[in-house]
């Protein structure tokens, strides 16, 4: 069986830097993988080829058995990979509504003939879609209001919101939990886990160990852009290479 | 008193045709980050495209400003194609916001604007274009002891059709959503999926297209139609983009307005041979004084 999404003895090198070297990974639908690993792993240039940020210098990215690789961002994104970033990539200058609502149009394409009669009703299901992503993340009450004047908490849901509007296969969070606090990180992981039960495939960057330990059920680790370990968050945390990778050797 | 009154209509459409080619600017920097020094040339050429539709068909003035319209958005397309896209080859975040991007179109565009300039000279002379009298927006209107003529009337109601139009197109169209996304963050509007190329196309045609209406309505109200026509008002609509805070859209457009009835008002205290400086004028107080435009203070820029 083909897996979900799939990367296959993937590399990238920046100059002589091995960024990501020779990673095969397979996601299966429905799961939820937490990506781990110390700053510089390679884990963000990871995320970048398989969003198509980055073309890969070696190797393969299969998305549903199709590869997808030295695709555009916008065109993989339509074939139905959202994404979230580390430092947020929203649109401050408009409405938390319209912000969503990008994210709804990308699968619709309808280009100036929206403001046609006859788009009603694609233009109705696009409005329907963005109410739906801002309801899930609770972002329905600040809909109108501009997406620069929410709080940072705020818009790291709307940057998922917008993803979810994408109505994509596959989630891929950058770092979600980076600058919340504690009661704000274990409204994300509920918040997490609930998509994830929804039926959702999710990858999940994260720094926060606790956070990734206690809601994957599978997790990879990357070091020196390599994937030295890929199992249960139990098996993950008594591996010996993945102390090493964190830890440093003991001499 | 009725002098000042008909001034003040003058400078109104005066300040609506500055607004129009003031847009152009606007878009094309609120989605690429550069200045389109080919804009000016786009205004010439929706002018030299309404007179040759006039002189061979007569048609009727909204056909040509229809024709103009679509004209002038293929112009911009094509503008974009070969002075802005090829260098954007690369697309990360820091090739889009580099210096050398900037000036590499900055270059493109002007190159682009000589040929289109020196062209058009080459196959119509450097000399005016007299358009047919009876084309012309000159009849006298007379409102109580004011008297304008029509062209006041049709460039003002035209232009504010067309920023309405415009309006409407960013607010509520994909189209429009696009281009504000992708103003907004490049990057992030490429990931949910938004073709940053075709939105750039897009906006080219936009602003190209308003643009080139603009120098039409000029030439049919002064009836003077020459290659370098689009110099000045593409200098004046410059000055109020920069005004306005470089990509606010109302900002430009108001920045446009205090310009064209400034200078309609400056005839009143110096000869009308003086009035280009008032723009200058402006300019220069606005860069030591308002260094990020008179309404740019409140928008962020990255």
């Amino acid at each position: 069986m083909s897996a979900f999404l799939e990367t296959l003895q993937l590399g990238r090198t920046f100059g002589g830097l091995k960024a990501v070297d020779d990673v095969s990974i397979a996601i299966q639908q429905g799961e939820l993988v937490g990506l781990i690993g110390p700053n510089g792993a390679g884990k963000t240039t990871l995320f970048n080829l398989i969003s198509g940020f980055t073309a890969p210098t070696s190797g393969e990215v299969r998305l549903k058995g199709e590869r997808i690789d030295g695709l555009t961002p916008h065109d993989i994104a339509q074939r139905g990979i959202g994404r979230t970033f580390q430092n947020l990539r929203i649109f401050p200058n408009i409405s938390v509504f319209d912000n969503v609502t990008v994210g709804a149009i990308g699968h619709e394409n309808i280009g100036l003939g929206s403001i046609l009669p006859w788009q009603k009703a694609k233009s109705d299901r696009i409005t329907q879609k963005s109410f739906e992503a801002l309801q899930a993340v609770g972002l329905l009450e600040e809909a109108d209001q501009l997406a620069a004047n929410i709080s940072y908490g705020k818009r790291k849901y709307l940057e998922i919101a917008r993803a979810l509007a994408m109505q994509p296969d596959l989630l891929i969070l950058d770092e979600p939990a980076a600058g919340l606090n504690e009661t704000e990180t274990q409204h994300l992981a509920s918040f997490i886990s609930r998509l994830h039960q929804e039926g959702r495939t999710i990858i999940l960057i994260e720094h926060d160990m606790r956070l990734v330990m206690s809601i994957c059920q599978r997790v990879i680790v990357l070091a020196s852009g390599r994937k030295i370990c890929d199992g249960t968050p139990d098996m993950v945390q008594k591996d010996t290479g993945v102390l090493e990778a964190y830890l440093g050797v003991d001499e | 008193m009725d002098y000042y009154l008909q001034q003040l209509v003058i400078g109104l459409s005066l300040g609506m045709v500055y607004a129009l080619v003031a847009i152009g600017f606007t878009l094309i920097f609120g989605v690429l980050n550069v200045v389109n020094f080919a804009h000016g040339e786009v205004y010439t050429i929706g002018a030299f495209v309404g007179l040759l539709i006039f002189v061979s068909f007569a048609p009727p003035l909204v056909v040509v400003l229809l024709v103009v319209l679509a004209v002038g958005a293929m112009t911009g397309v094509g503008l974009e194609r070969f002075a802005f896209k090829p260098f954007r080859r690369f697309n990360d975040e820091a090739t889009l916001k580099s210096r050398a991007m900037r000036e590499a179109t900055l270059m493109s565009s002007l190159a682009l604007s000589i040929v289109a300039r020196e062209g058009i000279e080459l196959f119509f002379g450097s000399q005016f274009q007299s358009l047919p009298l009876k084309h012309m927006l000159n009849s006298p209107i007379k409102i109580g002891p004011v008297t304008i003529v029509d062209g006041d009337l049709i460039i003002f109601g035209t232009s504010f059709l067309m920023l309405a139009g415009l309006q409407f197109v960013l607010k509520h169209t994909s189209v429009g959503l696009s281009i504000r996304a992708v103003s907004n963050n490049p990057l992030g509007a490429r990931y949910v999926g938004v073709n940053t190329d075709r939105t750039i196309a897009w906006t080219f045609a936009v602003g190209s297209g308003m643009g080139a209406v603009a120098g039409i309505l000029v030439g049919l109200y002064y009836g003077a139609i020459f290659p370098a026509m689009g110099f000045t008002p593409g200098i004046k609509a410059f000055v109020a983009m920069v005004m306005g805070g470089l990509s606010s859209i109302p900002g430009a457009v108001v920045c446009a307005l205090i310009i064209g009835i400034s200078e309609a008002m400056s005839s009143i205290f110096v000869s009308s041979v003086w009035q280009d400086l008032v723009a200058y004028a402006f300019l220069i107080i606005t860069l030591i004084f308002f260094p990020r435009g008179i309404f740019g203070g409140a928008r962020e820029r990255v």
